[in-house]
């Protein structure tokens, strides 16, 4: 009998063991490429180029992060403006997702009319159609007849109303799902008792929603930072381009100046999603789960 | 199928009755306007005119600042070009073989990772907070990142995670990201791998692109894992059933509607992979965004451009109706 309890025992420490070393396992998987960028970023040339791989900058320098911020520097002006840019045009679209998404997601959760559900379908297949299938025509609308008239290539508000256009439909679709969990009395009681419809979203359920619209939010946010087809298309100068353009001329053209400069770029680009998505990281699940927005 | 497509969006139609107070009729008209204007606008009108680029040899020409678009009706022509053009069905079975093979093991990976992450252990919380880090990173970083990591000296990191597991000597450094096919050597296999298009190249960069999706893939699983009864593991233990059948028996028809929700958005995700593949590979991985792209903006053949750019936009939106019959059945 007491032999089989040690027994047990055994068993039982050793897959605490496994255990433990599968999540070492996965944790390392997951840190270290990101890591890996960062040391690249903080090294010197020679601890680069040193045979046989040298795993930890001896010393490290952040000379690359100083060069980003120097305005001497050419590559440091691409860096602001593309940041510059990149603040601007994700947090203007995800504004105007919001403030037009929000409204539209409470009525098709709130009322019965003709074509309702083909709304909602259309605004969930806005969100899955692909770029690439829209890049081609978009061009040749805005180059061909609109920038004649009205200049939009290369500029930011380009990229805001492109983005706005897929990225509408996800909140759409995501806000829906919370209002439809919301119940109805509470509105239809403060409407009895003499608000307006308008008063009602504003007072009473959008508060309750808050969550969601964070939620959303940072979705919408983090879709237009990480885009990068649209902005390779109709960007070419420091006046529109957004970071993931900047990291993608840094590290391939006539810009390019060492690993270490690159890796420092795609840090920087990396860091305002990552610190969010740390930040948010339940709410950000949960979104994904209602919305299964992006696998 | 169809009914459902009926009941969706046919059905509606024929519902003249108005469930809405009058007076709230302005409020939803004005709250849905604007989204619904921007949507098509911005997103079907563009689809449609694409279908008409498809049939016309169409050029961008633009003298002195002015932009202007020729086209000329060649009918089916541009279809039929890529019908016949042995490079398209190239690029088409990599595409699928990319899809195919980053799914499997997304799915794969992704169902383990949460296993694990669903027993108790110290430090569960934190873990579980860092797995989300890889689906931050925006994926013109991962591409940078993962050649960095590549890079075809000794001195790059995966050739010294090589050096360090006695798989390679610092004097003969792998370059990995080469199209070469895999299994060369290998008779049959070697053939049907240089068929499909399956290079070392196009391998390692489906390992750097399932890098930033398994743990979020976990994440979901996780939380799909969390929601099933737990006596449902209880009865089945008093029956006697080991860990192996509780998983085939219970845990996995119980994740069925997570897993099928991440199968069809993951399926149109890849089947569009454009970002790390044009910045790694340039376009020597011809998959069809990488394609579509090539023809349009390098080429400067709009018509054809907007020919694939069509079949591939037709091809998603089918993937995405099966999804929304899937969305619709679970709602039931």
């Amino acid at each position: 009998m007491k032999n089989q309890d040690t027994m047990r025992l055994w068993q039982y420490r050793l897959s605490r063991v496994g255990l433990y070393f599968l999540v070492a396992l996965i944790l390392i998987w997951t840190l270290a490429p990101f890591t890996w960028l960062f040391i690249t970023s903080i090294s010197t040339q020679a601890k680069l180029n040193a045979i046989p791989i040298q795993w930890l900058p001896n010393p490290p320098t952040f000379e690359h992060y100083v060069a980003m911020f120097d305005v001497n520097n050419e590559t440091s002006l691409l860096f602001i403006a593309a940041m510059r840019n990149s603040i601007l045009v994700a947090t203007t679209t995800t504004f105007i997702c919001l403030l037009f998404g929000v409204p539209a997601a409470y009525s098709l959760s709130r009322f019965v009319f003709p074509a309702r559900n083909i709304i909602v379908m259309a605004m969930l297949a806005t969100r899955l159609l692909p770029t690439i299938a829209l890049v081609v025509p978009f061009y040749i609308i805005i180059v061909g007849y609109i920038d004649p008239v009205f200049k939009m290539f290369d500029t930011p508000h380009n990229l805001i109303i492109l983005y706005s256009s897929f990225i509408i439909g996800l909140v759409v679709w995501i806000m829906r799902g919370f209002f439809t969990a919301i119940p109805r009395d509470l509105e239809e009681q403060a409407m009895v008792d003499g608000a307006t419809r308008l008063q009602a979203l504003w007072y009473i359920i959008l508060p309750l929603s808050f969550p969601g619209l964070v939620t959303t939010g940072l979705l919408a946010f983090l879709l237009s930072w990480d885009e990068f087809l649209l902005a390779l298309v109709f960007s070419r100068t420091p006046a529109a381009f957004t970071m993931p353009y900047f990291v993608f001329v840094v590290g391939s053209s006539q810009y390019y100046q060492s690993p270490a400069a690159v890796a420092a770029g795609g840090f920087l680009a990396a860091l305002p999603p990552v610190i969010l998505a740390l930040i948010f990281q339940e709410r950000l699940i949960g979104g994904l789960t209602d919305g299964a927005v992006k696998g | 199928m169809l009914k459902r497509l009926y009941d969706y969006f046919v059905h509606p139609l024929t519902q003249i009755e108005f469930r809405v107070n009058r007076s709230d009729r302005l409020f939803v008209f004005l709250s849905l306007a604007p989204s619904i204007l921007i949507t098509m606008v911005v997103v079907f009108l563009p689809l449609f005119y694409a279908l008409y680029l498809s049939f016309n040899n169409a050029e961008v020409v633009v003298i002195g600042g002015k932009g202007g678009v020729q086209t000329e009706w060649i009918g089916l022509s541009n279809y039929f070009y890529f019908l016949q053009d042995k490079a398209f069905w190239q690029g088409v079975r990599v595409t699928t073989y990319f899809t195919m093979v980053s799914l499997a093991v997304e799915l794969t990976l992704g169902i383990i990772v949460a296993l694990v992450l669903n027993q108790e252990f110290f430090g569960r919380g934190l873990v579980r907070a860092l797995l989300i880090l890889p689906w931050a990173v925006p994926t013109v970083v991962n591409a940078r990142l993962w050649g960095l990591i590549y890079e075809p000296q000794s001195y790059g990191a995966m050739n010294g995670l090589f050096q360090l597991l006695g798989l390679t000597t610092p004097d003969n450094a792998i370059n990995f990201l080469t199209p070469v096919p895999i299994f060369q050597d290998v008779p049959i296999l070697g053939q049907l791998m240089g068929w499909i298009g399956s290079t070392s190249a196009i391998n390692w960069i489906i390992l750097a692109d399932t890098w930033k999706v398994i743990p979020v893939v976990a994440l979901l699983v996780l939380a799909g894992l969390q929601s099933i009864p737990l006596d449902l593991y209880e009865a089945a233990k008093v029956d006697g059933a080991n860990n192996w059948q509780l998983f085939w028996s219970i845990t996995l028809p119980m994740l069925r509607p997570i897993l099928l929700v991440i199968l069809v958005f993951r399926t149109m995700e890849l089947f569009r992979v454009f970002d790390i593949l044009y910045i790694l590979m340039a376009y020597t991985i011809p998959v069809v965004g990488i394609r579509t792209f090539q023809e349009t903006f390098v080429f400067g053949l709009f018509g054809r451009g907007s020919a694939i750019a069509f079949l591939i936009g037709l091809f998603i939106l089918l993937i995405a109706l099966v999804y929304i019959n899937l969305i619709s059945l679970e709602d039931e």
